[in-house]
């Protein structure tokens, strides 16, 4: 049991390849794109979407079009064949994980999916076991930061990070909920 | 091997609580003990020398061994599961490969490790897409040549669930037990997939190359020997494209044939009103309804609407409606019925006849004396039963309004129609108007002259876009054959079935959800429809068919309907603008609005015609001594095109709860007289053999509380021959006793015992609540009478109890769920089943199964009888799980997998739970159901593209019941959440809730006092189920009140 809530058993920080050299470290850091420009669905939907090809291609038709590199997204669109991604995260079939709740009420990405600005190819940061999903149901203010800040990689709540939580969580109106059916139907 | 596979003895707690209960006798190994009726002959002794007796109390059954008091029953309701249920399956693997339609299933074992899973994006994600949430799109469906509006569901392209459009006239938001299960016809993996000709496998364009041969062949003589066989069809685009093919082949036809389509209407109005008109019927205006063998509540294009408005009339407090029925088999109308008068089908024209006379005979009615005398003294019907509903009538001039059947003849349809007009009734509760059908015939009669000139070689190419004419066909037209001797038949078929086996060209059907196409509702409104899913096995449309034979079949269904709408858009009221525009709205609306047609206001009945014509229509319908056979379309099959679904063949039927079956219902004192036996616990029944002319059948009896004496009623869309796997081998086929004179009843059948019994799939006795009355009906006059018996019933059933624990205050909560059921105005139609079964990916289990009572749906609709055998009174009662605040499964389950939320919902966690089935057996509701095998491993990929993605799909082992469509919850609430707001009454439905026609479910916020849920839950004739068990309920019930005639009212 023990075992399998260590690191390595939930297989958590070991970067996955992907079949592209996609770098969000560039994306994000140097260029400052917004995590939502890409993974836009992520307020509106339970699912963070994969972009389309047809989105790398709304600046890869004009900057580094040319690229090598990007040769396997040119060739997804002319071909009309998605690009197929290696997933990172994944909860279970019976768990129903919702993006646009946590991300409308001032959970940032940094929360669950780590420094991905820092990272050259994206690994899993977090166990995603259920206690771990609880712990913060239980007491979610430490993890809550203002709407307007949940892409921000590197927010920090000044002061008391639980006292101004709790006036957060006022704010935004936060409910979490623990009963099973709010994650298991 | 799990524990699962054993049934341990410690399976049945409550079996050693009551050790000292007789068991013998039990098991499914014992000796079936016949039982040779006494039940039935000791019930009809009494109900003779009951009368004048002191009525008991009121008692409800559901079957004739339980009013007995069978021992074997007894014994079989202090068991959790009927006997067996626990056992392996001696169902052979391959049968029960069959029923899932037998694909490959991988294997999808989850986990919190990362797989080797994969993320595939779109390449191009369309505008309106948002993976993960739901789209919604409008179209129409219908089987009987009108269409009614659905909304489907979809899940990143896939068709996932049917709702009703709420703009629809027809629909009103509901739907109806086909309309629901349409996804199972869509993703069904025995569909027809290849085009043919002859085994030959063929192209697209090979096949419009030789159609456009074939045309051209015979453009030579006008199209002559050119003839097109078609389902009955308002769409104004085949009307379109039937007049410019006939245009272009002036000697062909057209035949609109549909086996369960009725002439009588047509020809009755036509004789009334010297023309083709359509009845359209407004039940919300009427005060007093009498069906003459109309089962306007339990099928055909109105009954959703006609359910909705029939129960907008059903309470107390406002002036209530009062329905007559008068019906040989008891119906979905027969139930919800207030007075009931079982009369054989073909008795029901001495029936109207009577009624007209009676009329007659008080002042003011006079024409109607006239028109009666046509009849020649055919009379039948109680003369006080008559004199009653005349009076009633008469009373509630103008606000009546009186139905006859489909099945009846046109002698009927006149005289209903002759008693409509005298009773002022035209223009408020019935109006009429020109047919939208393409042909006013459509019915079996409508098939001999085409099968006259087939047999006399006039045809050389038949089209048939009709469903499965071989199967369908009266069989004295011995149909296939005269099929087979076509040179060219080209069949649009959806499975390859008895027709297709006898056709030449095989041209694999879009299914409805795949195609483009119109129609319209019964007030003439058009509905675009629109796919919702390219055809999975490339199917092609009726549309494009009759296209081939314009030369426009490569055009495509989509382009031929929209320039047929482009060109016809300055017709449609309103319309203007850029037609991309108008076209986007139509087809995003669902309904084409204004485009109903106006009743006809001007026209005269010609009472002398119908006097005339009657003597020559009575002459022709049945005569003579002999029993009676009658046939109705099934209302789970219809005219079979639906056998292939196994949820509709799993769904109980909504009276006689028969599972994957038809039988021959007949009477209890028939049955006694006929020597039927009956086996184990009254599921088992002599097989008779049925003689009519020269056709025979067997056919296994089922005795029906409430059939008329001398007459058998026998479902069709049964005994089917074709490829479809899930069809195969279930029931017989009633439609070889049919002939093409009279369809629909006729007398002169020979009945007798045949060797052997047969073993039906009844859910009628699983799930028993042990004899506590379960479902309170009351009438008008007792229910207004604060100290009747009913009323105190109803007071002691929803006061409070004395507890000795606080209960839990849910009052703080943003939310507090519960439901309403009004048992006054459902009418047992069963939709809600399916509509459940969809939504909550409940599988199947098959006939073998549901015997052993295993059947998996969470919702039930119990039907009890009360009163006489053979004349019962009969209430159906919508039982789900009813989410108890003192939920007596939550003390039982030793690992917590079924606990209570903040809100109050009894949640079931299938992750924990390990199967002990305590919480089933303290369940005094009986709604917790048992995945005894692994129902969905099986089901191919095809049909998974249709289940609720946003639902778990349970294996083995595993508990399960009703959520309150919890998912449907947990979205809405963080759709609301997100933006800032409470869920409002109103916008969160459950899928039964949504799915009912007649509005009976009602559910949301008990915390929220101005809620239609709180309102109706404070309704006077609010009771809790069980309510003496102190379990404190969320889903409440209002009782039934009937509407009775002082006149006839008993005791």
């Amino acid at each position: 049991m023990l075992w399998a809530r260590t690191p390595y058993a939930r297989a958590m920080e070991t970067p996955i390849e992907q079949p592209l050299e996609f770098d969000h470290r560039h994306h994000t850091r140097d260029e400052g794109i917004d995590c939502r420009y890409c993974h836009n669905t992520v307020d509106k939907s339970s699912f963070a979407s994969i972009p389309p090809t047809q989105l790398c291609l709304n600046c890869h038709s004009q900057v580094w079009n040319k690229s090598p590199l990007l040769e396997p997204v040119r060739k997804s669109f002319i071909d009309n064949k998605p690009l197929v991604w290696n997933r990172v995260y994944k909860v279970p079939e019976f768990v129903y994980f919702n993006h646009s709740i946590h991300v409308g009420k001032g959970v940032g990405c940094v929360t669950c999916h780590g420094r991905v600005d820092q990272m050259a190819a994206v690994e899993k940061q977090t166990p995603l076991t259920m206690g771990w999903c609880l712990e913060c149901h239980r007491n979610p203010e430490k993890n809550l930061r203002p709407v307007s800040e949940v892409t921000n990689m590197t927010w920090h709540a000044e002061g008391d990070a639980e006292e101004s939580g709790r006036v957060l969580a006022e704010k935004n109106d936060v409910h979490t909920r623990t009963s099973c059916t709010t994650c298991h139907r | 091997m799990s524990s699962h596979d054993q049934d341990p003895p410690q399976d049945h707690p409550e079996d050693h609580a009551r050790s000292t209960s007789p068991r013998q006798g039990e098991g499914a190994s014992a000796s079936p003990r016949r039982i040779s009726l006494p039940i039935v002959d000791e019930a009809l002794a009494a109900t003779e020398t009951a009368s004048g007796a002191v009525r008991e109390q009121r008692k409800y059954w559901r079957s004739i061994a339980e009013k007995e008091g069978s021992p074997k029953l007894a014994a079989a309701a202090l068991r959790e599961f009927p006997p067996g249920a626990s056992e392996l399956p001696e169902v052979s693997r391959r049968s029960f490969m069959k029923l899932f339609g037998g694909g490959a299933a991988a294997a999808g074992l989850a986990a919190c490790h990362p797989s080797d899973e994969q993320a595939i994006p779109f390449v191009r994600r369309p505008e309106e897409v948002t993976p993960g949430n739901a789209l919604h799109f409008a179209t129409a469906y219908g089987v009987e040549g009108y269409g009614r509006g659905l909304l489907v569901e979809s899940h990143e392209g896939r068709p996932t669930k049917i709702e009703g459009n709420p703009d629809h006239h027809d629909s009103l938001g509901a739907t109806i037990r086909y309309e629901q299960a349409l996804l199972q016809g869509l993703y069904d993996n025995d569909r027809a997939k290849q085009l043919k000709h002859k085994d030959e496998p063929l192209s697209w364009n090979t096949f419009l190359g030789q159609m456009a041969t074939l045309a051209g062949r015979h453009a030579a003589d006008g199209g002559a020997k050119l003839r097109f066989l078609t389902d009955p069809t308002a769409s104004p685009l085949q009307l379109e494209l039937r007049k410019r093919i006939l245009e272009k082949f002036p000697k062909a036809k057209f035949t609109s044939y549909s086996s369960i389509a009725g002439d009588g209407a047509a020809d009755g109005l036509r004789l009334a009103y010297g023309k083709y008109v359509e009845a359209r019927h407004e039940l919300t205006r009427a005060a007093v309804i009498v069906s003459l063998d109309a089962d306007f509540l339990g099928e055909g294009p109105e009954s959703v609407r006609a359910m909705r408005q029939f129960a907008s009339g059903r309470l107390p407090g406002a002036p209530m409606n009062r329905l007559y029925v008068v019906e040989p088999a008891l119906t979905v109308t027969g139930m919800s019925a207030d007075h009931r008068l079982r009369l054989r089908a073909g008795d029901v024209a001495g029936f109207a006849l009577a009624l007209a006379a009676e009329l007659g005979r008080r002042p003011g009615f006079a024409q109607l004396a006239g028109i009666a005398s046509g009849g020649h003294g055919v009379t039948a019907g109680d003369p006080k039963w008559i004199s009653a509903v005349a009076s009633d009538l008469i009373k509630h001039r103008g606000q009546s309004l009186l139905m006859a059947g489909r099945r009846q003849s046109a002698a009927v349809h006149a005289v209903v129609a002759a008693l409509n007009a005298a009773l002022d009734n035209v223009g408020t509760t019935v109006t009429y108007a020109t047919p939208l059908l393409a042909d006013p015939l459509s019915g079996p009669k409508a098939l001999a002259p085409l099968a006259e000139e087939i047999a006399a070689g006039q045809v050389d190419t038949l089209v048939i876009t009709a469903y499965n004419p071989a199967y369908t066909a009266p069989a004295d037209l011995k149909f296939d054959k005269l099929l087979a001797r076509v040179p060219n038949t080209i069949y649009c078929a959806a499975y390859e079935d008895e027709t297709a086996a006898v056709c030449s060209y095989i041209v694999p059907a879009a299914h409805q959800l795949e195609s483009w196409g119109d129609a319209r509702a019964t007030d003439g409104t058009i509905s675009i429809v629109q796919p919702l899913i390219a055809p999975l096995w490339g199917g092609h449309t009726d549309i494009e068919i009759l296209s081939a034979f314009l030369g426009e079949g490569d055009l495509g269904a989509y382009e031929v309907l929209r320039r047929s709408w482009a060109a016809k858009q300055a017709t449609v009221p309103g319309a203007t603008g850029e037609f991309d525009q108008v076209w986007e709205k139509w087809v995003g609306d669902g309904v084409i609005v204004g485009t109903e047609t106006t009743p006809e206001a001007a026209l005269t009945l010609d009472g002398a015609a119908i006097q005339q014509g009657l003597g020559a229509l009575l002459a022709a319908g049945p005569k003579g001594g002999g029993v009676e056979i009658a046939f109705v379309p099934d209302y789970k099959v219809l005219d079979g095109r639906f056998a292939n679904s196994a949820w509709l063949q799993e769904l109980p039927d909504p009276v006689h709860k028969i599972t994957w079956d038809n039988a021959a219902l007949l009477s209890p004192a028939m049955a006694k007289s006929l020597g039927v036996e009956v086996e184990r616990d009254n599921d088992t029944f002599s097989v008779l053999v049925i003689e009519y002319k020269d056709r025979r059948v067997h056919a296994p009896a089922l005795i029906a509380p409430g059939h008329a004496d001398d007459s058998i009623t026998l479902a069709l869309g049964y005994g089917r021959t074709g490829s479809e796997s899930v069809a195969d081998g279930v029931g017989f086929n009633a439609g070889l006793l049919r002939g093409s004179d009279a369809p629909w009843f006729d007398r002169g059948a020979q009945v007798s015992l045949a060797t052997g019994m047969h073993l039906f799939g009844l859910t009628q006795n699983h799930w028993s609540m042990e004899n506590r009355e379960p479902a309170i009906a009351t009438s008008l006059a007792d229910f207004e009478n604060p100290r009747s018996e009913a009323r105190e019933l109803i007071e002691e059933r929803r006061a409070a109890l004395p507890t000795i624990h606080e209960p839990h205050d849910y009052s703080k909560e943003q939310y507090k769920w519960g439901m309403a059921i009004d048992l006054g105005k459902c009418t047992g139609c069963s939709t809600c089943i399916v509509a459940c079964q969809s939504e909550n990916n409940i599988p199947t289990v098959g006939r073998d199964q549901v015997v052993r009572g295993r059947e998996m749906q969470w919702l039930r609709v119990d039907r009890y009888y009360s009163g006489e055998l053979e004349d019962p009174e009969v209430i159906v009662q919508p039982l789900a799980c009813v989410h108890c605040e003192t939920a007596p499964c939550e003390y039982v389950c030793p690992v917590n997998a079924t606990v209570h939320s903040d809100e109050g919902l009894n949640e079931m966690v299938y992750n924990r739970c390990v199967g002990t089935r305590y919480c089933s057996n303290n369940c005094p509701y009986k709604v917790r159901r048992f995945n005894f095998l692994d129902f969905t491993s099986e089901t191919p990929a095809v049909r998974r593209l249709g289940m609720n993605p946003e639902v778990t799909v349970r294996s083995r082992g595993v508990m399960e019941k009703c959520t309150y469509c919890v998912q449907r919850i947990e979205r809405k609430r963080i759709e609301t959440r997100v933006a800032g707001r409470l869920i409002e009454d109103g916008e969160l439905k459950t899928a039964c809730q949504q799915s009912c026609p007649a509005g009976a479910i009602e559910f949301g916020n008990l915390n929220d006092l101005k809620s239609r849920v709180t309102k109706a839950q404070g309704d006077e004739r609010r009771y809790d189920l069980l309510h003496e068990l102190g379990t404190r309920p969320r889903t409440a019930y209002l009782a039934r009140v009937r509407n009775l005639n002082p006149e006839l009212a008993k005791g």
